[in-house]
């Protein structure tokens, strides 16, 4: 398993952000699901390294990110797009992708044909030079994608990839961690359960910190098309009665 | 799909990038324009001598360049909070302190680059004109180092204050601290407090200054110990800065062993930083005015206080004008301001057989109650009588190169100053607490401007001093001119014989204007 967290909670002063999540994940594609405060994004950066949980027991990659040579490991393998991607304005395509390469150091003499790659793959190889103020949102998140997957990760987190894409670049998105997730494990943050459906294997969803269903799409949908949820599309259905059940229940 | 194979790699690369996109780039414009404008024209004001041009990078330069390098370096630093990268920069394998290694680097890459062209520039133009000696490297470490200490300054505060006002505030606070050093430095005297000298920032310096006696290293090395210490200290600090962020939340224990070597590494830089900037700060205040310049008895070499040997370049036969080496370029307007005066007393009881370059410091010392043996007096002295002159009274007061002595002010100047020194012997001083140096009196200034117009040279200027309301030198300017008007207008021979028989009257001050032929 690439993920494996058990009872892992994170607090922030007396607010619960995750709240003794157990879950745990190989190569394939995870959506996690949840409306706005859910604790998607606590637990995405928990995954990422850049939070320790509060309490409970988290492995990366066989690895315990608390101790430093571990992280260490955990880090070169890891690819990561914030919901708000932080940039330089006046680096281009090429050296902000590169920048981070190197940061997460992949050799130098491998550099120049990975970076070439992970351009490539979101399609901004005729932009490759362009500054990166130059850009449109779309652009810009493609560029974050990129310098997520330059080191080829065997554990990718992207929150909120598909904001601001274009239906034709989120296509080629969903294609391209359909891709990603032959090998490697991917967790993808969203709102949009139409990204879940197309390019999910898995699925978790999340409320008020906590984990209350994990499965395939087609079972969300079940889920969906057996309880009272509402929507327009069977897999929105599906979350809506889930979420619906587990605010009953708290 | 794998895991590209990896391993540890270089800094250079993100270095190269840092460079190639540093925001330092922006600003080199602005900068070299305004080294132009202030240190290049400043240094091109002052004799082509290599210590008294160097003296610019220190007081002009580092103030032109200081408060830019802290606002430049503080808006690198702040960089990663103001662009919301930390998040995602925190996913990296580097460590933030190679991140900000390399960012601070690019930054002082460019700053120095602009920095040591400049040096470059004043030293080539130096190189054109100057006829003696060798350009000075102490001037440029000094220099090197306080840029240094600014772009540190700002990017520590850039680092621990990350926002969009840190780089201005950064900015201005250093512009200020230099005011402040500045200001305070040419506050500066012998006895007093020496702190001060701490500043990169100097008085105009003596247009000789390194030329008969070598300029003493003492200064630039505590200057180079205290910012260096100062720089030193910070690097500390910002190395410590994450541990402390760490140690607040409890999470020491995540620290890797790399890690507490920095940790380690960066207590022992803030304790040499800070050791080292407070010795340069106990050395300055020990500092003595000596013969070679400011001197720290702890660093000083007695050697520095020998004269420089040289061989004087001189022109003329019956009467010789001579200068320093360094002023070869001034022979010519020397001598041929000097030549025509001098042939209008020759064998006149005391007239001078030989003018001569002698160092400039004595008189600014002995103002400031400072007396240093082995320096010579501006002014007529020995047998035969040799007229002794200095660069700031004779050669270069105004004008920085030798083209100034084709001036018809400035020729006349050092005829002056000339005819003075013989007629109205040394300078008069009025007793009392505020001495002041009286001009010479009515009969003598007549004498004086007579001897300057019969050589075609436009009558001298004495300023008009009135003491109680009567001018001090017996006469107003008018009764003065038309003395002098007829004394020049008796034929050369008429003149010398007048003064054969006058002189010594004269110049003991008991001739009137109404004696005067």
């Amino acid at each position: 398993m690439n993920i494996e967290l058990y009872d892992v909670t994170r607090r922030f002063g007396r607010n619960v952000a995750v709240d003794g999540v157990t879950l745990d994940a190989g190569p394939g594609v995870l959506g996690l699901l949840g409306p706005n405060g859910a604790g998607k994004t606590s637990l995405l950066r928990m995954l990422a390294t850049i939070l320790p949980p509060s309490s409970g027991r988290l492995a990366l990659l066989g690895r315990d990110p608390a101790k430093p040579a571990d992280r260490r490991e955990i880090r070169r393998r890891l690819g990561y797009l914030p919901q708000q991607l932080g940039y330089y304005p006046s680096f281009t395509v090429v050296e902000f992708v590169e920048y981070f390469a190197l940061l997460k150091e992949v050799p130098p003499h491998l550099v120049p044909k990975a970076v070439a790659a992970a351009v490539e793959k979101v399609d901004l190889g005729p932009k490759a030079r362009a500054k990166l103020r130059t850009l449109s949102g779309g652009m810009l998140r493609r560029v974050g994608i990129a310098q997520a997957i330059v080191n080829e990760p065997e554990l990718l987190l992207f929150d909120e990839p598909t904001a601001g894409l274009d239906p034709e670049q989120r296509v080629a998105f969903r294609a391209l961690i359909r891709d990603l997730g032959q090998t490697a494990t991917v967790v993808v943050s969203t709102h949009l359960v139409e990204d879940v459906g197309a390019a999910c294997t898995e699925v978790a969803l999340m409320s008020n910190g906590r984990v209350v269903f994990r499965g395939t799409p087609e079972e969300l949908i079940a889920r969906g098309e057996a309880g009272q949820g509402v929507g327009d599309a069977p897999l929105e259905r599906g979350y809506s009665a889930i979420l619906a059940a587990a605010r009953a229940a708290s | 799909m794998t895991a590209v194979a990896l391993s540890r790699s270089r800094p250079a690369p993100v270095l190269r990038i840092e460079i190639r996109r540093s925001v330092v780039l922006w600003a080199v414009p602005l900068l070299l324009a305004l080294f132009y404008f202030d240190s290049f024209r400043t240094a091109a004001g002052f004799p082509p001598v290599w210590t008294v041009r160097s003296s610019v990078i220190t007081s002009h330069m580092v103030a032109d360049f200081g408060p830019f390098a802290a606002g430049l370096a503080a808006w690198v630093a702040s960089r990663e909070g103001r662009r919301k990268t930390d998040d995602l920069l925190a996913t990296t394998v580097r460590p933030a302190w190679a991140r900000q290694a390399s960012a601070l680097g690019a930054t002082l890459f460019w700053l120095l680059l602009t920095f040591l062209a400049g040096v470059a520039a004043i030293y080539i133009d130096t190189a054109r004109q100057a006829t003696w000696g060798g350009p000075p490297l102490w001037p440029v470490a000094v220099g090197v180092v306080g840029v240094v200490t600014f772009a540190v300054i700002g990017f520590t505060a850039g680092a621990l204050f990350p926002g969009r006002f840190t780089a201005p505030l950064a900015a201005i606070g250093t512009f200020l601290l230099a005011e402040i050093g500045f200001h305070a430095a040419l506050q500066v005297v012998p006895g007093g407090s020496t702190y001060a000298l701490l500043s990169t920032a100097t008085a105009v310096p003596l247009g000789d200054d390194g030329v008969f006696y070598r300029v003493a290293p003492d200064l630039s090395i505590v200057q180079v110990m205290f910012m260096g210490g100062i720089t030193v200290a910070l690097l500390g600090l910002l190395t410590l800065a994450p541990f402390f962020r760490v140690a607040y939340r409890g999470l020491l224990a995540g620290v890797s062993r790399t890690g507490r070597w920095l940790c380690v590494a960066g207590v022992a830089l803030l304790a040499a930083g800070v050791t080292a900037a407070a010795t340069a700060f106990a050395l300055a205040g020990t500092a003595q005015l000596a013969v070679s310049g400011w001197a720290i008895p702890a660093l000083h070499d007695s050697a520095s206080d020998q004269p420089v040997p040289y061989t004087p370049d001189c022109a003329g036969t019956s009467f010789k004008v001579c200068v320093h080496p360094a002023f070869s370029g001034f022979l010519g307007g020397a001598n041929a301001a000097l030549q025509p005066v001098a042939a209008e007393i020759a064998g006149l009881p005391g007239a001078p057989v030989r003018a001569e370059q002698v160092p400039s410091g004595e008189g600014v010392r002995a103002a400031q109650g400072l007396v240093l043996p082995g320096l010579r007096r501006a002014g007529l002295s020995g047998t035969p009588p040799v007229y002794n002159y200095t660069s700031d009274n004779g050669l270069a007061p105004f004008f920085g190169s030798p083209e100034g002595t084709d001036n018809a002010g400035w020729r006349a100047g050092f005829q002056q100053v000339f005819l003075t020194a013989f007629i109205a012997g040394q300078p008069h001083v009025s007793p009392g607490r505020d001495a002041a140096v009286l001009p010479p009196n009515a009969a003598q200034q007549a004498v004086i401007t007579a001897l300057m117009t019969a050589v075609g040279s436009p009558a001298p200027v004495f300023g008009e001093d009135t003491t109680n309301g009567q001018p001090t030198a017996g006469a107003t300017p008018t009764q003065i001119a038309a003395a002098a008007q007829r004394f020049a207008s008796l034929s050369s021979a008429a003149r010398h014989a007048w003064l054969a028989a006058h002189l010594p009257a004269l110049r003991a001050g008991r001739v009137t204007l109404a004696q005067l032929p």
